[in-house]
């Protein structure tokens, strides 16, 4: 896992649309929002560093987590770490955690970019607490990761459509907004999304809007999360690996 | 002459017909409606709620009107780019070069199915203000708004054209398309008014393509009519006409360097 996660880092930091994730989009959306949301009171910056970062954190997660399958098949390496001794989720778990790590960036850029450059005094209500909000946020992130992953295998569509489900996301998780604004309707899809209760665990800690044993909560149904994606891709890589060894498909892009 | 006229316009439209079908044959009608309907959407809504929240729901269609002319945007950086830009990527680059087709037909061909398509991609982001956020056309002069919405594309294609040229010598145009577009988002004054932004800002958004498009289509949506727009429009048109001018320019120029040095295909 630790070899997969080096690589993965080795290789993101050539990579310009992974810079363009985990930096430039970020600080964009950061700027925006902070002209933005002028005047919504003494923590709006906070507010937007967190909101802006967890943008940063979703895309790269989305294109780079996900692809972190089907980025070996395109380079032809899928078939030997397939063969390898070593469990396909093990190595594809080390890949996400170097995403998900790396686009934390997103958050420390947010920062940089309204503490230095703007001016904005920034301080965390709860520090503590943030940092173990981030810290099970990760976590849960990461597992998500393994879920779509294999669904750019599994769905042969997942792929194309991966643009689609950017922005969704964005407004699902409450990331810049809250999500009570939105019609009623959508507020079961948003707890249905752990990006949601990390966003709801960092903004709540950030801010000091949320009580300990709220947020205490809100990384336990991250947690929750975690285990039912972690055992579900047991699952989900095994009809993986089953299907591509019965159709001989694990070279074939797009299969 | 008449015979080189003749075969001018057939590769100026055959060009624009193919590089478009090139770049969209493989995707299934589902998938093209969900990136070019659904995507565009969840952006939208995206920065709309972001300003309902920061101002009320009041000033919504101030939102839904910037974010609709970013799917031109979207259609002249990325369409183009990605028209003139795959011709590398698909290795047809030398063919292209090789033959004696006059380039200008050839270059600014490749952006005319992407104004086609930026234009209706405006349409449905204002159909969606209508549905969703009820945007109102009861002021609106139709001719006037679909002239500003022509401009509009026109000009944000010259900057794809452009773009297009950028990414035959860089590996990283992905990065590049994808700064452009998300910078046009703060600068044209889609999302923040442009007399909010900084003087050192107000003096770039001045010089790009869509800033004006931007706002003569908020002035016509709300009631303005076209002489109250036509000189911004006209500076908007110069802009679009000056971007293809110096993209056709860096084509040619890439031309001559990649045939002189050998690395037509050499990322």
């Amino acid at each position: 896992m630790l070899l997969a996660f080096e690589i993965e880092l080795r290789q993101n930091m050539t990579d310009g649309f992974v810079l363009f994730g985990i930096l430039i989009q970020p600080l964009i959306v950061a700027f925006m929002a902070l002209w933005m949301l002028k005047g919504k009171g003494p923590d709006y910056a906070i507010f937007v560093v967190v909101g802006s970062g967890m943008t940063g954190l979703w895309t790269t997660l989305l294109f780079n987590g996900g692809n972190s399958i089907t980025g070996e098949r395109w380079t032809g390496t899928l078939e030997p770490l397939v063969a390898s001794p070593a469990s396909l989720r093990v190595v594809i778990y080390g890949k996400v955690l170097a995403n998900v790590l790396q686009s934390l960036l997103s958050m420390i850029g947010s920062y940089l970019l309204i503490s230095l450059i703007f001016g904005y005094p920034l301080t965390l209500s709860r520090p503590w607490l943030f940092f173990i909000s981030l810290f099970v946020s990760v976590v849960s992130l990461v597992s998500f990761g393994l879920i779509l992953a294999s669904f750019f295998i599994l769905i042969p569509d997942f792929a194309r459509m991966v643009n689609t489900l950017e922005f969704p996301v964005y407004i699902l998780g409450g990331f810049l907004f809250p999500i009570a604004l939105l019609p009623g309707w959508t507020t079961p899809l948003s707890y249905i999304l752990t990006p949601y209760w990390a966003a709801v665990a960092l903004h709540g800690a950030a801010q000091g809007t949320l009580g300990t044993w709220q947020i205490v909560g809100t990384w336990g149904i991250m947690l929750a999360f975690s285990v039912v994606y972690v055992l579900a891709s047991g699952r989900l890589y095994r009809v993986i690996l089953r299907k591509a060894r019965t159709d001989a498909t694990l070279d074939i892009v797009g299969s | 002459m008449l015979n080189h006229l003749t075969a001018n316009i057939r590769i100026f439209f055959e060009g624009a017909y193919y590089s478009y079908r090139a770049l969209f044959r493989w995707l299934r009608p589902a998938t093209y409606l969900a990136s070019k309907v659904f995507a565009p959407l969840t952006m939208m809504i995206f920065f709309v709620y972001i300003g309902a929240y920061a101002s009320g729901s009041n000033n919504a269609s101030f939102y839904v009107i910037g974010n609709s002319l970013i799917f031109a945007a979207s259609s002249g950086i990325f369409g183009v780019t990605m028209s003139v830009g795959g011709e590398r990527w698909s290795g047809t680059l030398p063919y292209l070069f090789g033959s004696p087709a006059n380039r200008w037909a050839m270059f600014v061909g490749r952006a005319v199915m992407h104004i086609l398509d930026g234009m209706l991609g405006v349409f449905i982001g204002l159909g969606w203000g209508i549905l969703l956020f009820g945007l109102d056309f009861s002021h609106t002069d139709p001719m006037a708004l679909l002239l500003a919405i022509l401009i509009t594309t026109f000009s944000t294609s010259g900057l794809g054209l452009l773009m297009g040229c950028l990414s035959l010598i860089t590996r990283n145009v992905m990065l590049v398309n994808n700064t452009v577009y998300f910078s046009l988002l703060v600068f044209s004054g889609a999302n923040i008014p442009v007399a909010e932004l900084p003087r050192w800002m107000q003096s770039i958004s001045q010089m790009l393509p869509l800033t004006r498009g931007v706002a003569c289509t908020r002035t016509i949506i709300n009631g303005g009519s076209l002489a109250d727009v036509l000189p911004l429009l006209q500076v908007e048109f110069l802009i679009g006409v000056m971007l293809t001018i110096l993209g056709y320019f860096l084509f040619k120029v890439f031309e001559i360097q990649a045939k002189k040095k050998g690395t037509l295909d050499i990322f």
